[in-house]
């Protein structure tokens, strides 16, 4: 008799489950199943860089939502806002009724994570821990947002360009010393394990900051030490703060870098964000690091 | 029949019955309004059980604001009563959750449980109610055996283990370099915005039998405030009363701190604005601290919801930026 029951159910639940198409469970990159819709239209993105990766999949028609620093490219500044991706804001996701949420495992507090899957929203979180997670990474939001082509040519964009910024750096025989600073009070800058690290080896630079913290913190008597050849500054605003911790660097002509002038000021969002824009960082970075190489390149 | 008790029992009702309205119009208009508009719809829909067309707003309504405004009340009405109950078994005005270390214990256990990467519920809380119940311990200790009902040493010890208890946070703070960061500023700040409905039961659970031993040990609380003395001879066990106050009051409060954080001056403010205005019968003050301790901070969270154009502010700089003028101002007002 039970086992009738159970047969009747199960034939109920897989019948459903043709009817409606509506729904495929996936895991995620957590490791956790989720159940998601077979073409989600309200999505919200839980950080910047997902937003970017929407928008560079052609996908923006779908997005509902998205974080308070969701910047790039511009239009996103138009979206409504969900809160920071550190301090996401329950309520307001809700009220955007979403199909689905994509979180990053980097920043999104878990507990609202787990809020929202109480409430029966889907939550499919990415944690892309280097570049070719991030392809990883895009080709997966690709699978989930039918954007399946998009995602695959423009993950071969991204990857042909990787490969011409090794190609060109492989011959290089210096690896300048270089100490990228994303703090200016007090001096931070980033470990081995964090996307910085890995752009400034590939782009042809030893990152002298390199070890297991990744946002080591520095005195100056350590910076001096350290002697970088190169610095390169990253900063939330971009001229004033830049000027002054320029200007500090100077007055240690000890250190190659101030020397020989060698302190640059990037754009923090090429090179924080896992996006595919961090391949436009690496381009810039072997133009700092290797110039005479980047000038021979075509 | 004596004539004793039925005068408090009128007076009990006359100040509750406002206090609790107060409460129930602030629940309601917490539940009403929040950074996403009216909910005002969805709450009559709900109360008149009609089928509701927006299931978005009764879920905002129901399951997100609700817990919060739960656990708002709840947290209000145990940090004014704590201080309620402190304040009378010092005999000292200032006395607060916070002036005797106990919420300083509670938040460096909360920060080590978050370095740990344990999560918020169960095993921050876990954390934090470990280091208030040290502290309280250690300040007890310290204060030793005896000398428990020398209400300075108390205080003195109590001051002095939260000064350690800061230190030890920004030592914490500063070894921390990561978005871990974040956690502990908004746990430091109080906040109330993931709260469920399961920690809203835990807690009542555990709250509910403390309120019930202050409001039982209410009259031996007005014996102890006329003295030692007086209250020995009118049989009060003063040091059986002191000590089962202190340690279930410290327990609700840990209880608390542990689920939202840092939250001041509501045990402040409360006590004093409502001895103020309903003098100094703790039969009276204790059933009014609770439902006006709860009144305050579910009206603070609503400001700390609705206030800021982006996001929300953590409920603890509204808790103290009402309060401490608020202070002042009853500070001033009773000096004269």
């Amino acid at each position: 008799m039970r086992s009738v029951v159970q047969l009747i159910i199960g034939t109920l639940a897989v019948l459903t489950a043709f009817q409606s198409s509506a729904a495929g469970t996936v895991i995620d990159q957590m490791g956790r199943s989720v159940v998601v819709p077979e073409d989600p239209r309200r999505v919200v993105a839980l950080a910047p860089s997902i937003t970017e990766i929407v928008y560079a999949l052609g996908r923006e028609d779908r997005l509902v939502g998205v974080t308070r620093f969701s910047d790039f490219p511009p239009a996103a500044k138009h979206l409504p806002r969900v809160g920071s991706y550190v301090h996401l804001d329950l309520e307001r996701i809700v009220a955007l009724a979403p199909d689905l949420c994509i979180a990053a495992k980097d920043g999104n507090p878990k507990a609202v994570i787990q809020r929202l899957e109480a409430l029966q929203i889907p939550v499919y979180a990415v944690n892309p821990v280097d570049l070719a997670a991030i392809g990883e990474t895009i080709l997966e939001v690709g699978g989930l947002l039918n954007a399946r082509l998009a995602a695959q040519s423009l993950v071969a964009e991204m990857n042909t360009r990787i490969t011409a910024v090794k190609d060109r750096v492989a011959a290089t025989t210096h690896r300048p010393r270089v100490f990228f600073q994303i703090g200016i009070s007090p001096i931070v800058s980033v470990g081995s394990g964090t996307f910085i690290h890995e752009l400034i080896t590939m782009a042809g630079g030893t990152n002298v900051a390199a070890g297991a913290l990744p946002y080591p913190r520095f005195s100056r008597e350590e910076t001096i030490a350290l002697a970088p050849e190169i610095v390169i500054i990253t900063s939330m605003d971009r001229n004033e703060s830049f000027l002054k911790a320029q200007a500090e660097w100077q007055q240690w002509p000890e250190i190659p870098a101030a020397r020989d002038r060698r302190i640059h000021l990037v754009d923090s969002d090429l090179f924080d964000r896992a996006s595919p824009r961090l391949v436009d960082g690496l381009e810039l970075l072997v133009g700092l690091l290797q110039p005479e190489l980047a000038q021979a390149a075509p | 029949m004596s004539p004793g008790p039925q005068p408090v029992l009128r007076r009990l009702l006359l100040v509750s019955l406002p206090l609790l309205l107060a409460l129930l119009t602030a629940s309601f208009l917490g539940l009403g309004f929040g950074v996403t508009g009216s909910g005002l719809r969805a709450i009559w829909e709900a109360l008149l059980a009609l089928d509701s067309a927006n299931l978005v707003q009764q879920t905002i309504v129901w399951r997100i604001r609700l817990p919060r405004v739960l656990m708002a009340a709840e947290v209000g009405a145990t940090l004014s009563l704590g201080g309620l109950v402190f304040q009378a078994l010092l005999r000292n005005p200032l006395a607060e959750p916070y002036i005797l270390g106990i919420s300083g214990g509670s938040a460096v256990g909360a920060i080590s449980g978050i370095l740990l990467g344990l999560s918020r519920f169960p095993g921050v809380s876990a954390t934090a109610f470990a280091g208030s119940m040290a502290t309280l311990a250690l300040v007890v200790v310290l204060s030793s055996g005896r000398q428990i009902l020398k209400k300075d040493t108390l205080l003195l010890a109590g001051v002095m283990v939260n000064a350690f208890c800061s230190a030890m946070i920004l030592f914490l703070i500063s070894l921390t370099q990561d978005s871990r960061l974040h956690n502990i500023i908004f746990w430091l700040m109080g906040d109330l915005s993931l709260t469920d409905m399961g920690q809203v039961r835990l807690l009542a659970l555990l709250l509910a039998p403390c309120f019930l031993l202050a409001f039982l040990l209410s009259h031996a609380m007005n014996l102890l405030l006329m003295g030692k003395e007086t209250a020995m001879a009118l049989g009060v066990n003063i040091k059986l009363v002191t000590m089962t106050l202190l340690v279930a009051t410290s327990f609700m409060i840990s209880a608390t701190v542990a689920q939202c954080g840092l939250l001041g001056f509501v045990g402040l403010v409360m006590p004093h604005l409502l001895r103020l205005l309903l003098g100094p019968d703790h039969r009276i003050l204790v059933p009014a601290c609770i439902l006006g301790g709860a009144t305050y901070m579910v009206g603070c969270d609503l400001l700390a919801r609705i206030v800021p154009r982006h996001g929300e502010l953590p409920v603890g700089v509204i808790t103290a930026m009402i309060g401490a003028p608020l202070f002042i101002f009853l500070l001033r007002r009773s000096g004269r």
